[in-house]
């Protein structure tokens, strides 16, 4: 505390790409950062990507020295499977209430080799990699993963059933399982708050006409993203349920774009990047994105889309779509407005909406701040700063204000550390 | 001075032990020239290990380290903070990758004993012929020039002035407020402008922070990041040049508009009653929608991307404020029609589309359309359209507004030399990196805002700057020394040719060329030791410390013997 009887530490909610930044940020300005995360690890949604638009660079690649100066930086105290269950107090002067689940293993002690999974008896669907592959009971999410300590999942657990099994403690050379570990609740006092918790994506399930969960090999933006990641469940193979690549592939954009009521201004791009996805690992492949207005805004966007449609990529503009399972694959029946008609594929994606994550209203009411329309978090005034709240010393940042892009986000995460610094003195 | 190297191998539990026989990887190096000595340990990032590290140099007063143990992404910086804690330099370690590199992915025991010898050699080879690096410190002046004065350079202005930094406000035109003083009001909100704009512009003025210059242009900006010396020129005075001292830039230049008589098809400038966007906005705000003989139009077309395809990309925000001009006319001219002719609705983001079905509700029409061209049929504008079933169509009007692309303004080849900052799609200043880096440049301390680093709405616009204030306010602390990268580039004054390669492939502008000594320089403070220039130096004379030809080479040809 400052003679002035405020804080200088920051809590940072969220530890994806807008969470890091903003940290590693206030940390630069030898600011102490308490970064609450609610999963085992860093890097949010951005690290479930291989490439990132438009220029397809390696999104681990980009994140990772991120995620590591984050683990190394003496100013961030990372808290994972952590979450804030209250605050009170106001702009300078927070008081956070912190509950911190067990990870049950010493992140001191484990150095990531992976001896523990193997021989771990339960098996279950990872969630991470969208359930198309299984985890261990103790796990983390994906090869790669940082912190690179595995968790134990206790709700799947057999010991936490009951059951006398040590079969990662046994396997693990640094006695680094710790099944005593508690849960911890944690006080901390900051003077200001930024929450960047992110988003989910609109469950396609919502829509029926698109077949999701329905027919086999219509898969999600989230799941293709996976399909095609080097550290994914198929190590970055694009196949088919039956485990043959296919042959023809249809990409559909604004998958619940009328349910939200609005553009989520990414799906387009990365609906594009999708599409050199699969020419990149199926050169022949036939592709068909259908759409109805193509939302590329910005400087370097519309020379990705020329390049995407040089591989000869089939633009199809539609006012109504419906997939239906047609032999082997899946007839997309389709309405341009002037004719109806259909092509079939082996394959769909689907481009979902950005949603709000189902924990913001709860955020939001911890914080003290309200949700817009939408159920993203409100800014206070989207003319005067987006990143500002109705509560003086909290910030937004990322898309838990709004559908953005990374750039974007990161802006906003600049931004509100700006705020930040500009705040007390 | 006689060399004592410790070498240290890490038995990384199970991991690189039961690969590799450690012993055997001791036996073979202990005996080398200059080692001190060898051991091993079985975790040496444990604190444990650490400290075990730290008093083996204390006790065999060693003067070079080098530990076999994992990839330097995971503990090259540990080790390195053991050098210093123990009092040696850093610089005089070496770490050998034997885990990610060798016992994780050789199947063989003997193979991988044998790789993990010649990784810990080559490490020990390289070891000998490191050089102690210091770390520099630099003062640094906290005070910012920021170059345009619209909404970009004001808001970015006002937030750091709010932290008590002085700010240079640099404005070529003789008023502040930008291109946004033309609007009447913003979408979505449709608030009005001046609401924002106005206040802000007081704001500055009565700031004792902020020193404004209007009608003047930056001439110079020399140094780094922390220590710049600018020079500007006032367009009206006598006594015309400025100098001042700043730690950090921010380019706040905004936009300029394609100018639609490059596309002659859309009928500007032959036309009466043909308007850009500005001049719409300029003649809403006057008041008044009127045609050139003075009646208001029954009917108007609005044309949007104009020049989106001569650009080659979409400008983001002309959909929106093309429904904004519907709204303009809709209000002021009761009965008026309104047609969009557009190819694709980009409205982004969570508050874009209810405006657009607010808009819709309005009884205006879009127009989907292809080839469109404006003519003239006796007194009558036509628009003359490709529609959607590929059925040719006309549609005459009174009207024609254009909405063009943004583009770079005219000035920023000029300032990107100036601050030795590239510009990238589309002219537009290019940002450090695209998603991590959205407003800082390959210079440091230079950073780019708004509509000049590319086309944005205002929000965005704003949130850049206050994320360049971020960045300022986090790096550039009053009273806080800067530290340059130490790992930087050297050029041999007797070796270089002063060919100026090395100055054409640097990305940060850290190599200057001496014209007395025909040779180039490189400035230690900006320079960030990428080793473009020695790389591409065809002399040998550019070389990076730490990294240098002969380090390498004694490092290979023992890993390869």
């Amino acid at each position: 505390m400052n003679e002035k009887g405020s804080y200088s530490d920051v809590l940072v909610i969220g530890a994806g790409i807008a969470g890091i930044e903003a940290s590693l940020l206030l940390s630069n300005s030898d600011r102490k950062v308490h970064l609450i995360e609610k999963t085992s690890y860093t890097g949010g949604t951005v690290i479930k990507f291989e490439e990132v638009f438009s220029n397809m660079e390696c999104s681990t690649c980009m994140v990772a020295p991120r995620q590591q100066e984050l683990l190394q930086d003496k100013n961030i105290n990372l808290l994972t499977l952590a979450e804030v269950e209250d605050v009170k107090g106001s702009s300078g002067n927070f008081t956070v209430k912190v509950h911190k689940k067990a990870r049950y293993v010493d992140m001191q002690n484990c150095i990531g080799c992976d001896a523990c999974f193997e021989p771990c008896p339960v098996s279950l669907k990872n969630e991470f990699e969208e359930g198309l592959s299984e985890r261990k009971a103790i796990y983390v999410p994906c090869a790669g993963a940082l912190p690179n300590v595995p968790m134990i999942d206790t709700e799947h657990c057999i010991r936490f059933k009951g059951k006398d099994c040590k079969a990662c403690q046994e396997a693990c050379m640094f006695e680094a399982i710790d099944f005593n570990q508690k849960d911890e609740q944690i006080e901390l006092k900051v003077g200001a708050i930024i929450a960047a918790t992110g988003f989910d994506a609109f469950d396609s399930k919502k829509v029926p006409k698109y077949g999701y969960g329905k027919i086999d090999d219509v898969y999600t933006a989230f799941e293709f993203e996976r399909l095609y990641a080097s550290n994914g469940p198929t190590e970055g193979n694009i196949t088919l349920k039956d485990g043959k690549a296919p042959k023809s592939a249809a990409i559909i954009h604004c998958v619940g774009r009328d349910q939200k009521g609005y553009c989520s201004s990414v799906c387009c791009m990365y609906s594009l990047k999708f599409n050199h996805y699969l020419k990149s690992k199926i050169p022949e492949i036939k592709i068909s994105e259908f759409y109805t207005d193509l939302c590329i805004p910005g400087k370097s966007h519309q020379k990705f889309y020329e390049k995407m449609k040089e591989t000869g990529v089939n633009l199809v503009r539609v006012k109504e779509l419906e997939v239906e399972k047609q032999g082997n694959g899946m007839a997309v029946k389709y309405n341009n407005g002037n004719k109806k008609d259909s092509i079939q594929v082996d394959m769909v994606i689907l481009a979902s909406s950005i949603e709000p994550r189902d924990d913001t209203s709860k955020i939001a009411k911890v914080l003290g701040i309200s949700l817009d329309e939408y159920g993203f978090l409100k800014e206070e005034h989207p003319d005067v700063s987006s990143v500002t709240t109705s509560k003086p010393g909290v910030f937004i940042a990322g898309c838990v204000q709004g559908p953005k892009n990374i750039q974007n986000s990161v802006s906003q995460a600049n931004a509100a550390v700006g705020k930040v610094l500009s705040l007390s003195k | 001075m006689e060399r004592k190297i410790g070498v240290y191998v890490c038995e990384c539990g199970p991991n690189i032990a039961e690969k590799v026989d450690i012993d055997k990887v001791l036996n073979a190096v202990s005996s080398l020239e200059g080692v001190a000595v060898a051991e091993k340990y079985k975790l040496l990032c444990s604190v444990d290990g650490k400290k075990f590290l730290e008093d083996e140099i204390k006790k065999h007063g060693l003067t070079h380290l080098v530990v076999s143990a994992c990839s330097p992404k995971q503990h090259e910086q540990t080790f390195m903070e053991v050098c210093e804690n123990a009092g040696i330099n850093p610089y005089l370690f070496q770490l050998a990758n034997i885990r990610e590199q060798c016992a994780w992915i050789t199947e063989d025991k003997d193979e991988a004993t044998e790789k993990a010898i010649r990784l810990t050699k080559a490490a020990i080879r390289r070891v000998r012929y490191h050089s102690s690096l210091e770390k520099k410190e630099i003062e640094c002046n906290p005070d910012v020039l920021v170059i345009g004065g619209g909404v970009a350079g004001i808001e970015a202005s006002l937030q750091l002035a709010s932290s008590d930094r002085k700010i240079y406000l640099v404005e070529k035109n003789s008023s502040l407020g930008g291109l946004i003083t033309n609007f009447e009001k913003t979408f979505p909100n449709m608030k009005p402008t001046s609401d924002i704009i106005k206040q802000k512009i007081q704001d500055i003025a009565e700031n004792e922070n902020i020193k404004v210059f209007t009608d003047a242009e930056v001439e110079e900006v020399i140094g780094f990041f922390g220590n710049f010396e600018v020079k500007i020129k006032k367009k009206t005075e006598e006594n015309n040049v400025v100098e001042f001292d700043v730690g950090a830039v921010v380019l706040a230049t905004g936009s300029a508009s394609f100018d639609p008589k490059k596309t002659p098809g859309y009928g500007y400038g032959k036309f009466d009653d043909v308007f850009t966007a500005l001049e719409f906005e300029k003649m809403n705000s006057s008041g008044k929608i009127s045609l050139k003989n003075g009646k208001a139009p029954k009917s108007v077309a609005i044309i949007h991307c104009v020049g989106r395809e001569e650009k080659g990309y979409c400008s983001e925000i002309c959909c929106m404020y093309s429904l904004k001009f519907a709204c303009y006319l809709k209000d002021k001219i009761p009965g008026v029609k309104v047609s969009h002719f557009y190819s694709d609705l980009c409205i982004p983001g969570k508050s874009c589309q209810k405006f657009y079905e607010k808009t819709t509700e309005k009884n205006v029409d879009f127009i989907r359309a292809t080839d469109v061209e404006v003519i003239k049929q006796g007194d009558k504008i036509n628009i003359k359209y490709k529609a959607e079933n590929n059925s040719k169509n006309s549609h005459p009007v009174d009207m024609v507004i254009l909405s063009p692309a943004i583009e770079p303004t005219s000035d920023t080849s000029r300032l990107a030399e100036i601050t030795s900052i590239s510009q990238s799609d589309g002219g537009f200043f290019a940002e450090e990196h695209e998603k991590l880096g959205p407003v800082s440049t390959s210079t440091d301390g230079v950073y780019i805002v708004g509509c000049a680093q590319g086309p944005k709405n205002i929000s965005e616009t704003i949130v850049q700057s206050e994320a360049a204030a971020g960045k300022i306010l986090s790096s550039l602390v009053p009273g806080r020394k800067i530290e340059p990268e130490v790992k930087t580039s050297q050029i041999s004054e007797s070796f270089c040719i002063g060919c100026k390669t090395c100055i054409s492939v640097c990305p940060y502008g850290a190599i200057t060329f001496d014209e007395t000594k025909k040779i180039s320089v490189v400035n230690e403070v900006i320079c960030r030791g990428c080793g473009s220039c020695t790389a591409a130096c065809p002399s040998g004379a550019a070389t990076l410390k730490h990294f240098t030809f002969n380090q390498l080479y004694q490092e290979i040809v023992e890993a390869v013997q």
